[in-house]
This record gives structure tokens, C-alpha cells and sequence, in this order.
């Protein structure tokens, strides 16, 4: 079952760049995110906000401003989800596959009664 | 992990002829795909595809051919709403490029516009998950179907 609000989430390419970000630093505030992105402060804490509502990231208050930390299992989770639909362009693709090599055969066999 | 787009390859035994026929011709469509498929494989053929149960109505998806170049080339758009043209923003976008091996065909697939489409990404993965369940359900009727092509391209 797809959950919506994890997908639209991840959804945003800013806020896949401030989860990256998150990874590689292991923790960061809007004011750090911002510096190293080409948004405001302002629109990181509001992405900041969308990503914790979903449990992607997690505040702690240490110092005046909120350090956030990535939630690696739900972020696993919403990898998951999004591997399933490449899952389903697998299973066409095999279909397809199986279709068109059953064709040829028939083709093959024809042509070769054909010749007899 | 690119959000943005799926990729995928796949060597297939079968010429570059017959590969395009199943990946762009309706009734092929049908039987690797969608329950139902109504649209010309024409470049800017609108039609529809269908899942589910139609005697509670099934589901229809809007269906947009871009591009047919036989057999190197079928690129289509889906996902966007009714009465809409599809076009980037408002669709995803799935081109099937065929390029011949010896006597085999690589199929190559991708499809793009998850990024583009931002918040309407979730209403699409939704559709998506359903599809993934209805490939559980009409699984078992395609080796019936692999034989009935068979028998009809030998006779």
C-alpha cells in the first residue's frame, strides 16, 4: 500500500536534496541546510516541517535552533515504495518479452513449413 | 536513487519488427498491460486504458501516442486528466526505444515526469500500486494466451 503524504514527501527535488544533505552530514538546521541550497532559510524550515510530519526526519533541540536527523527506516520505507513501481514496469517488461518471443517462434516454424 | 525517472533494459529473442507490434499495437497492449486499450498508434493518437472491473465501471487512464517511428521508436503519455492535451507537466512520459542485436532486439524503457508532475506524484503512485495488484490477478491468464498467439502464428 503506497502511503501519499511519504510519497509526496519525497516528491520535491528540494527536499530529496536537504534529505541528502542529512545523510551525508548526519544532522543539520534550516539555517545550515539553507546555506548549501538555493532557497531561503525560511523555505527550508517549511520543507523541514513536511518532511518530520511524515517521520523522514527527526528535531532535537540542542542549542537555540532545531538539529534534524533523517529517519533511515522510514526513509528505507519510502525507497521501498518507489522501487515497487519500477517492480511493475519489471513484470510488464517480462511480459512483453514473452509475448514477442512466442510471435517469433510461430513466425520461425511458419517459415520453415513454408520452405519444406 | 534517481526519483525522477525508471529505467529499464531487457534482451528479448524476438526481431525489432515483432517487439513493436506488442509494444504499441492496442490488442497487444491488452495482454501485457491494461484490461482494456482503445487509442490509434498514430503520433498524437488520444485514446484511454482501462483496469479492473467494468461491470462497477473499471478504471480509465488517459493515453496520448507521441511517437511512432516502427520498429525503432514508441513513446506515449498517460496519467493526465480528461479533456486535458497530454504534454510535460501533466503526464508521464514512457518511450520504448528497440535497437536490433544480431537477430534479438534490446528493449529499452524509461519513464519520466515524476518529478515535473511534484504533487500529483502521489495520486499517480497510487494508480501505480494498483497496477501492481492487478498484475497478481491476470498473471495466470497469460500463458493461455502465449499458446493461443502461437497457435494462431502457426496455422
Amino acid at each position: 500500500m503506497v502511503d501519499d503524504d511519504l510519497w509526496s514527501a519525497v516528491g520535491d527535488p528540494t527536499r530529496r536534496r536537504v534529505l541528502d544533505l542529512l545523510l551525508s552530514e548526519g544532522s543539520g538546521t534550516a539555517t545550515s541546510l539553507s546555506e548549501q541550497l538555493p532557497v531561503t532559510r525560511q523555505a527550508v524550515a517549511k520543507h523541514l516541517i513536511v518532511l518530520d510530519r511524515v517521520g523522514l526526519v527527526h528535531p532535537t533541540t540542542a542549542g537555540r535552533e532545531k538539529q534534524f536527523r533523517v529517519d533511515e527506516a522510514q526513509l528505507a520505507r519510502a525507497v521501498a515504495q518507489l522501487a515497487d513501481v519500477g517492480a511493475a514496469w519489471d513484470s510488464r517488461l517480462q511480459r512483453i518479452r514473452r509475448i514477442a518471443e512466442t510471435i517469433q517462434r510461430g513466425k520461425d516454424t511458419s517459415n520453415k513449413t513454408k520452405k519444406q | 536513487m534517481e526519483f525522477g525517472t525508471i529505467e529499464r533494459e531487457i534482451h528479448i529473442d524476438a526481431s525489432p519488427e515483432v517487439v513493436f507490434d506488442v509494444v504499441s499495437s492496442p490488442e497487444h497492449l491488452r495482454e501485457w498491460w491494461p484490461d482494456e486499450a482503445e487509442f490509434p498508434a498514430v503520433p498524437g493518437g488520444a485514446g484511454r486504458i482501462g483496469f479492473g472491473d467494468f461491470s462497477q465501471g473499471g478504471t480509465w487512464a488517459q493515453f496520448a501516442v507521441v511517437d511512432v517511428a516502427p520498429p525503432r521508436l514508441f513513446s506515449f503519455r498517460w496519467t493526465h486528466e480528461e479533456g486535458e492535451s497530454a504534454a510535460p507537466g501533466n503526464s508521464l512520459l514512457v518511450v520504448f526505444e528497440l535497437q536490433p542485436v544480431g537477430t534479438r532486439t534490446l528493449l529499452r524503457m524509461t519513464e519520466s515526469g515524476f518529478r515535473e508532475r511534484g504533487w500529483d506524484e502521489a495520486k499517480v503512485a497510487a494508480e501505480y500500486a494498483e497496477h501492481v495488484t492487478g498484475w497478481d490477478f491476470y498473471l495466470p491468464r497469460l500463458p493461455a494466451y502465449a499458446v493461443k498467439v502461437a497457435a494462431g502464428a502457426g496455422a
